[in-house]
C-alpha cells in the first residue's frame, strides 16, 4: 500500500549584498540557497546573470526579508570592511 | 633585490599606473620567456604529488627566470621601493580536475594596512580557461578589513574578474585582496605558482617613472580620461560602491599614493 506524501513548504534562502540599505539600491553580490540536500553554491569564472538588480526586484517577486543589515558602523568610520549591507530573504515554497 | 643602476626605466611604472595599482589592486603581466620554459616548469609540476613549499625553486629552478624577469622587477620596484625583497613564503597551488570552488578569502589575518608592504606575484605556466579553476579576485577590496569568515555568505561579486590568461602570465596582486578559485572542471592540472615581495624601505621619493606634472593636475569632474594620477585615484570605483564607501577609499588610496611619493616619510 502506497503512503500519500504531503510535501511541507521549506525555506529558500536568498543572501543579498545591496550598495546601501535601501532596498532600492542595487546589488553586489547574490547568494541563492535551495533546500535540496546536497546543493552548494560557488563562484564562478563565467558572467552569470541574477534575477534581480535589486532587493526591491526580490520582494516583488515573493521574497520576504528576514534580516536587514545592521547600519551601524562597526568600527571607526574611516575604514572599509564588508562589501555592500547584506539582506536576508526568505521564500517558504514546496521544493522538489 | 634590485639593481637601480641596471634596471632600465621601460620596465619602470608611470604615476597613473601606480596610481591604476592602489586603486583596483592588481597587474597583469605577460612575460616573454625563453621559449619551452613554460611548458618545462609545467610539465615538472604535473609530476608533483605533494607541495614542497618553499623548496619549489629547487624542484623547478625556471622559476628563479621567472621572477628575475625585468619587467617583474620593474612592477615591484615600482610599488615595493629598489629594495624590495623576494620573500621565502612560496606555494604551488595546484587546482587538479574535478576540484570544487575555494570560497573568498584575504590571506593571513585582518590587520589591513593603507600603506604597500606586501604583493603577491601569481605566475601561470599553463593557459587556464574558465573551466580549469582560475584564479578570481575582486579588484578594490584590499584596502578592507574583512575577516574571511565573513564572506562565506557571498558568492558571486559584482566586479569579479577570473585569471583566464596565456602561459607565461604573472599576477601581481595586492596581498590584502579578496580573492577565490572557482571549480575546475577540465580534464588538466591548474597550476599556479605564488610569490610573496615585501617592501624593506618606506619611500622617501618615487620609484618609478615619476612626473610631477601628471600627478598634481587637479581632479575635475568628468575628466575622468585624464592621464594624471590624481584622477585614476579619485575616479576607479571597480565594485561600484556606495558614494559613503567610495570617498573612503578615495581617502585611503590618496594617503597610500602620497607614500609611495614620500610624502610622508619622517
Amino acid at each position: 500500500m502506497s503512503q500519500v506524501k504531503n510535501p511541507q513548504p521549506r525555506q529558500r534562502l536568498l543572501y543579498l549584498h545591496a550598495r546601501t540599505p535601501s532596498v532600492y539600491s542595487g546589488i553586489l553580490g547574490l547568494t541563492q540557497i535551495e533546500p535540496v540536500a546536497g546543493h552548494k553554491v560557488e563562484i564562478t569564472a563565467q558572467d552569470e546573470e541574477w534575477p534581480y538588480e535589486t532587493v526591491h526586484d526580490a520582494i516583488v517577486d515573493g521574497w520576504q526579508i528576514v534580516q536587514f543589515p545592521h547600519q551601524q558602523a562597526p568600527i571607526a568610520d574611516r575604514d572599509l570592511d564588508m562589501v555592500g549591507y547584506e539582506f536576508i530573504l526568505q521564500k517558504m515554497e514546496v521544493v522538489n | 633585490m634590485t639593481d637601480a643602476a641596471t634596471l632600465s626605466n621601460e620596465h619602470l611604472l608611470d604615476d597613473v599606473e601606480v596610481a591604476d595599482f592602489v586603486a583596483n589592486g592588481y597587474r597583469i603581466l605577460e612575460l616573454e620567456l625563453p621559449e619551452g620554459l613554460n611548458e618545462a616548469a609545467a610539465l615538472k609540476l604535473d609530476e608533483l604529488e605533494q607541495n614542497p613549499g618553499d623548496e619549489i625553486m629547487d624542484v623547478v629552478p625556471e622559476l628563479w627566470q621567472v621572477v628575475e624577469q625585468e619587467v617583474v622587477k620593474g612592477v615591484m620596484t615600482s610599488l615595493l621601493g629598489t629594495d624590495f625583497a623576494l620573500m621565502s613564503h612560496r606555494h604551488w597551488h595546484c587546482r587538479q580536475p574535478g576540484t570544487g570552488h575555494m570560497q573568498w578569502h584575504q590571506d593571513s589575518t585582518n590587520r589591513r594596512d593603507i600603506r604597500l608592504e606586501q604583493l603577491l606575484g601569481l605566475y601561470y605556466p599553463r593557459d587556464v580557461s574558465a573551466d580549469m579553476g582560475p584564479t578570481i579576485v575582486v579588484p578594490g577590496t584590499h584596502f578592507r578589513n574583512a575577516p574571511t569568515d565573513r564572506m562565506a555568505t557571498y558568492t558571486n561579486i559584482k566586479g569579479q574578474i577570473p585569471l583566464i590568461v596565456k602561459a607565461g602570465t604573472f599576477a601581481v596582486t595586492h596581498y590584502d585582496m579578496w580573492h577565490g578559485t572557482s571549480a575546475n572542471r577540465s580534464g588538466v592540472k591548474r597550476h599556479m605558482i605564488k610569490f610573496l615581495f615585501r617592501r624593506t624601505k618606506d619611500n622617501t621619493a618615487p620609484t618609478w617613472n615619476h612626473d610631477p606634472a601628471r600627478v598634481d593636475q587637479p581632479f575635475s569632474y568628468g575628466d575622468e580620461q585624464a592621464a594624471n594620477a590624481r584622477t585614476a585615484l579619485r575616479s576607479a570605483n571597480p565594485l561600484g560602491v556606495s558614494q559613503s564607501d567610495h570617498y573612503k577609499e578615495i581617502k585611503i588610496r590618496t594617503e597610500c599614493f602620497d607614500q609611495l611619493l614620500g610624502k610622508t616619510a619622517g
